[in-house]
């Protein structure tokens, strides 16, 4: 495709404008993305650490364990958990889903500790950990451990969707802008080849009709570019310098 | 798989016609009969048969387990049926495979009561299994179903909320860990490690324990972990080393047949040369198989096996219940249910798990013979507190009221000798 010279700064001017648009709206959007989602997953594992929390008090006080592990092991089922463990008031461990064994670096940590914390479990990976108190952390603690691999993976689909969408936009939107570009330049590429023909004075094989029928600019100056060829010929004086040849 | 379901989609077609019909896997033990008959019931009877709905372990690592059950409780039906059944009607089994997991189960469960209409939930397999579908007996408290005999030690479904769902005839997990940490404790092994199933089951072994050690100051000085459906070709070296590391005196495992032998196979492989003890739910016979078919020397391992028992062992022949079991297993032979038979479970003579399903089925049908000419699901709580020292023939009378709704309380300790389980006498004597 073929741009005329004359628009080719204004295509690069539209791509780089586009281009701008592009990369600030993807870097606005993976922010928002990532915050967002890492805010949603962190939100609803706290909702359902409560959720559990919740639902272990009367199974702690009134209830074998066996309920409680029953509890736990359906809410592992949930994307992204990766481990859930309940702690007593004491810091004892009543359930948990660790397999082959509860890691030396959680046994070693303030179970009694709400706080959302990132910890890297040896063999097991990285993690965001959110806990909630049962029975305002007299009966104990749960703990929910998020996969940070997991969640990143889901948040980098989330984000590709949103780069792969803004970036067909703009693929879209540079081929859209040089079709149209090179539609407008048509025409002056159409005159430019008239008035080298004119200067070179070949024949008129009827091929610029159209041109000089048009009603817009390129019409007005090939009409006039025909009049300065006809009023600058002396071959063409003894004619009717105001007729043009075309003209029916 | 899919001519089973086949049948199962047929015949949910004809109950919407005919109402409540007998049909999917209804096994019928009786040669030239139809295992799909047509026949209208209420409440899982017929004129002719009686229907007891089963969900278990028939696929799987854990399959030996339902399937073994089941043999022994088919041994006491076919005889029962043999003899005319009860009031005329047979007693029947509607067999659905769980696998041994807990959302099969529940499904399984919701299409026996609402759509098949059985009698009663029978010949359950499994505490994650059973513990899922405890809640649906409540929500379904209305049309009066019981859950009778599940293969499980575990308290969800003897305490509040489900207890009044459901009637066990075998000893609690409570029982068994308490007695075996009575006796480690009793030989000066007190530092008992455990290794566990990473669910309900284990959870319920692990609170049994630690329990049982609390009352004389003590804790588990350090537990493993394993993933329910882990096979016999597993590693399982790494619990062994955290085990190993806090130098345990004995190990009591929580789990299934094909991870404790596993298990039992690396921990003496490793140098965890300690009594490693199982419980019930093990299914001995299957865990001893396992070793014997992998290892040359398997000896070098069971001696270290020590498994408690909610029955007592079948080689005891002094006991009339036993020998009722030795002769109509020898007698029925019962095969796996030929829906889920894939020819690749060889099946046992004997075994704890089918005379523990032998003696459900006995006392079952002695509850439904009391239940009278016209059953209703209302008369069944009735007539199982009916029950006073009723004579299993295993020495051991079985009663219930409302405030005891476990028939047995005894549990048995076996080791291996001559690749046989067999009562364990002394206890000082093997591990001291």
């Amino acid at each position: 495709m073929k741009i005329t010279k004359l628009f080719q700064r204004t295509v690069f001017g539209i791509i780089a404008l586009f281009g701008l648009i592009g990369i600030s709206t993807s870097v606005l959007s993976i922010n928002a993305v990532d915050s967002h989602l890492s805010h949603e997953y962190q939100s609803n594992s706290e909702g359902h650490a409560r959720t559990i929390a919740d639902a272990s008090v009367d199974i702690i006080l009134n209830r074998d364990l066996s309920s409680l592990q029953s509890l736990i092991d359906q809410f592992l089922k949930i994307q992204g958990i990766e481990y859930i463990y309940i702690t007593n008031e004491n810091g004892e461990f009543l359930a948990h889903t660790f397999v082959p064994g509860i890691p030396q670096s959680i046994l070693d940590s303030d179970v009694s500790n709400t706080e959302t914390v990132q910890r890297t479990i040896r063999g097991m990976g990285d993690f965001v950990e959110v806990a909630s108190p049962i029975l305002a952390g007299v009966a104990g603690t749960v703990h929910i451990g998020m996969d940070l691999e997991s969640v990143s993976m889901k948040i980098q689909a989330a984000i590709g969707a949103q780069v792969y969408l803004i970036a067909s936009v703009f693929l879209i939107g540079i081929f859209a802008a040089i079709w149209f570009v090179n539609f407008a330049s048509k025409p002056i590429e159409l005159l430019q080849t008239y008035a080298v023909g004119l200067a070179k004075k070949e024949s008129d094989d009827g091929n610029f009709t159209k041109l000089l029928e048009r009603k817009d600019e390129a019409g007005d100056l090939a009409r006039l570019f025909q009049y300065f060829s006809t009023v600058s010929d002396p071959e063409k004086l003894g004619k009717d310098p105001n007729q043009p040849e075309s003209s029916n | 798989m899919s001519k089973i379901r086949k049948e199962r989609t047929n015949l949910t077609s004809r109950r919407k016609v005919l109402k409540s019909l007998v049909a999917g896997s209804v096994v019928a033990p009786f040669a030239g009969r139809s295992l799909f008959a047509q026949e209208v019931l209420t409440e899982g009877v017929s004129d002719d048969q009686i229907v007891l709905g089963t969900s278990a372990a028939f696929s799987g690592p854990s399959r030996g387990l339902g399937i073994e059950l089941y043999r022994g409780s088919t041994a006491y039906f076919t005889h029962v049926n043999e003899q005319g059944g009860l009031f005329g009607r047979e007693i029947k089994q509607n067999l659905k495979d769980d696998s041994y997991q807990p959302d099969p189960a529940v499904t399984n469960t919701t299409q026996l009561m609402v759509e098949d209409d059985v009698f009663a939930l029978f010949g359950y397999v499994g505490t994650p299994t059973v513990t899922r579908v405890l809640p649906l007996l409540k929500k379904f408290q209305d049309r009066k179903f019981m859950l009778m005999f599940p293969f499980t030690g575990a308290q969800p479904q003897r305490e509040f909320p489900y207890g009044d769902f459901a009637f066990n005839l075998r000893a609690s997990y409570r029982q068994e860990t308490g007695g075996l940490v009575d006796n480690f404790v009793g030989i000066g092994r007190e530092r008992i490690g455990v290794f566990y199933q990473a669910d309900a089951y284990g959870r319920s072994g692990w609170a049994g324990v630690r329990a049982a050690l609390s009352k004389y100051d003590l804790t588990m000085v350090g537990e493993a972990t394993y993933r329910r459906g882990t096979k016999f070709t597993a590693n399982l070296r790494e619990q062994v080393e955290i085990l190993k590391a806090f130098q345990p005196q004995a190990i009591i495992c929580i789990g299934a047949y094909a991870a404790c032998a596993a298990f039992l196979r690396d921990a003496v492989d490793g140098g965890l040369q300690v009594p490693i003890a199982n419980l019930s739910f093990v299914g001995s016979e299957n865990l001893l198989k396992l070793i014997d078919d992998s290892q040359e020397n398997s000896e070098d391992y069971t001696k270290f096996l020590v498994n408690s028992q909610v029955v007592p062992s079948y080689t005891d022949d002094t006991l009339p219940g036993v020998v009722e079991y030795n002769e109509f297993m020898s007698r029925y032979n019962p095969s796996v249910p030929e829906e889920f038979d894939d020819d690749q479970y060889t099946t046992f003579d004997r075994s704890f798990v089918s005379l523990e399903g032998f003696l459900n089925a006995k006392l079952m049908t002695e509850i439904l013979r009391r239940v009278g000419e016209s059953p209703k699901r209302l008369n069944l709580e009735e007539a199982v507190f009916s029950i006073k020292d009723f004579d299993l023939g295993i020495g051991e009378p079985v009663s219930f009221d409302t405030n005891r709704r476990q028939g047995l309380d005894r549990v048995y300790y076996t080791v291996v000798e001559e690749g046989v389980f067999v009562p364990l006498r002394n206890w000082k004597g093997t591990f001291s």
